[in-house]
């Protein structure tokens, strides 16, 4: 038996006309819970870049005695240089350390003259490859004859490494829940606009309708309410994050933190496709499910 | 045309409907169901499109055992027998013409059938005029007239007929049965339920009586209440 092509498209559009209500709450549903995923899932791309940023800006400091001899100084040197965990470093001369504390301590003259270039350690400023690994290359120096102290924020790295990674989990987390609610809710919709419509189920199993013809009008339905649902979500997505990103960019100074939150129009593309495709399937197979519940004979 | 085998039907909570019930119903006839509220007409029309599975023998329709039938066949088995009810069950928001091309769209005929069938069987009943008219628009009398030419346009072997004038006054059940009459007459087979004597006893056809599930009467041009 061909399907009736005609009478599925016509029935399709005078259904979602004739249950205009039921289909725009259905609709409406399926573009406000999976704005929330979308949004939660671009915030968690936002902590993933500025996570990158905070901890590639992860610095360690190892400060040189004074009165360290150059051999040691070298012995240092080639250690660095050796390990794997170490991106880059750079030395920092008595002269260069000198210059840098007089400039912190420009406001207080007193300070400022009661060392002279000779009493500065010189360092060298390593930054690791990874900001976990900072603490491991900070141990190796404790004891290096002619180091003077490892020094780094110690409870600060620890607290960024934490923080984030309990950050990502969350937002991973939440888009997860969101992405359970808003299908839970989906179905929840399509089934009651199908629960509306038990008499029209009944009347076409009574007239000898096959368990497929019945559910196709309905599936179509389904897939067009995810499908529209999903792009108003992806439509909502992108505007608010063309809204949030220009106020950022044109704040002054003081949120620069904020700027690390980028969130490229690829990633907005990304999670709107997936949107997309969580719509539509939400849709077709929840609106499948849903009118299979009043097919059993 | 229709047989049940000892049929036996036991709904939850220990309701008999229907017990040891064997009955032919021969191509062409015409058959009264006559009986007291509860007595398991509704049941007997229920078991033959397949809605509800006896809990003991077996019943053929058209010549095949309806109780071998795998799920997918049951809307086939449905496309030969038309179905009447006391509450019409037509869809509220189609019109007279929309409610009966519909059962000829979903069971896949195309459009120039459709076309072609509904005017045809809307003239049948009488409601040419009335063809785009929504049911809250017409009597129930006309309404009965739509569910018929729905239950007809495919032009099924059987008509199953559930109290169909049970809503309606004397003078309109006469239309209705007239209407029923003159389908039977195009060779279809006919299974009326019914409390209206009046109609029995006018009609002389065969009827038979069951009580508390129990075929009590079977009578070749019976009136509606032979033992009162």
């Amino acid at each position: 038996m061909a399907l009736n092509v005609e009478y599925v498209f016509r029935e399709t559009v005078s259904n979602l006309r004739r249950n205009v209500s039921m289909a725009s709450a259905a609709l409406l549903t399926v573009a406000v819970s999976l704005t929330l995923v979308g949004g939660a899932l671009l915030v968690k791309r936002g902590v993933d870049r500025a996570t990158v940023q905070w901890k590639g800006n992860v610095e360690l400091s190892i400060f040189m005695k004074p009165d360290a001899a150059q051999s040691e100084s070298d012995a240092v040197d080639r250690q660095l240089k050796s390990m794997p965990e170490v991106k880059s470093y750079r030395y920092v001369s008595k002269p260069e350390a000198f210059e840098e504390f007089k400039k912190i301590f420009a406001n207080e003259p007193d300070v400022r003259d009661s060392l002279t270039v000779d009493q500065i350690p010189p360092s060298y400023r390593v930054v690791p490859r990874e900001a976990e690994q900072t603490k491991v290359i900070g141990q190796r120096f404790d004891d290096t004859a002619g180091v003077f102290r490892v020094s780094y924020a110690k409870e600060e790295v620890d607290a960024l490494v934490s923080v984030t990674s309990f950050l990502q989990i969350m937002l991973w987390a939440i888009a997860a829940v969101l992405l359970a609610a808003a299908s839970l809710l989906i179905l929840n919709t399509i089934r009651m606009a199908i629960f509306a419509r038990r008499r029209e189920v009944a009347v076409m199993k009574l007239v000898g309708a096959t368990n497929w013809f019945i559910r196709v009008p309905f599936m179509l339905e389904g897939l067009l309410q995810g499908l529209i649902g999903a792009a108003l979500a992806f439509a909502v997505v992108w505007v608010g994050r063309d809204v949030i990103q220009s106020r950022i960019a044109g704040a002054r100074n003081d949120i620069q933190l904020f700027k690390q939150f980028l969130v490229t129009g690829s990633d907005v593309t990304g999670t709107g496709i997936l949107l997309l495709v969580v719509g539509v399937v939400v849709g077709t197979v929840g609106s499948a499910l849903a009118v299979s519940r009043f097919l059993d004979v | 045309m229709i047989r049940l085998r000892n049929v036996s039907k036991t709904y939850k909570g220990n309701v008999v409907a229907l017990k040891d019930l064997s009955l032919d119903v021969a191509k062409q006839e015409f058959v009264f169901v006559v009986g007291p509220t509860g007595s398991g007409k509704s049941t007997l029309i229920r078991l033959l499109i397949k809605e509800e599975k006896p809990d003991n023998g077996r019943i053929w329709v058209a010549g095949k055992d309806i109780g071998q039938l795998s799920s997918w066949k049951v809307p086939l088995l449905r496309r030969n027998i038309g179905c009447v009810f006391q509450d019409f069950k037509l869809l509220p928001n189609k019109t007279a013409y929309e409610n009966v091309a519909f059962a000829l769209e979903v069971i896949g005929r195309p459009a120039h059938v459709v076309r072609q069938q509904v005017p045809q069987v809307l003239d049948l009943v009488g409601l040419t005029k009335k063809r785009d008219h929504f049911p809250n628009e017409m009597s129930g009398g006309e309404q009965q007239r739509v569910s018929i030419a729905r239950a007809f346009v495919n032009r099924p072997l059987i008509l199953l007929a559930d109290e169909p004038t049970g809503n309606l006054d004397p003078s309109t059940s006469v239309g209705i049965m007239r209407l029923l009459d003159r389908i039977n007459r195009t060779g279809t087979t006919v299974v009326m339920s019914t409390h209206d004597s009046s109609i029995v006893d006018t009609m002389r056809r065969r009827v038979i009586e069951l009580d508390r599930g129990v075929l009590v009467r079977d009578q070749a041009r019976g009136v509606y209440g032979a033992f009162t």
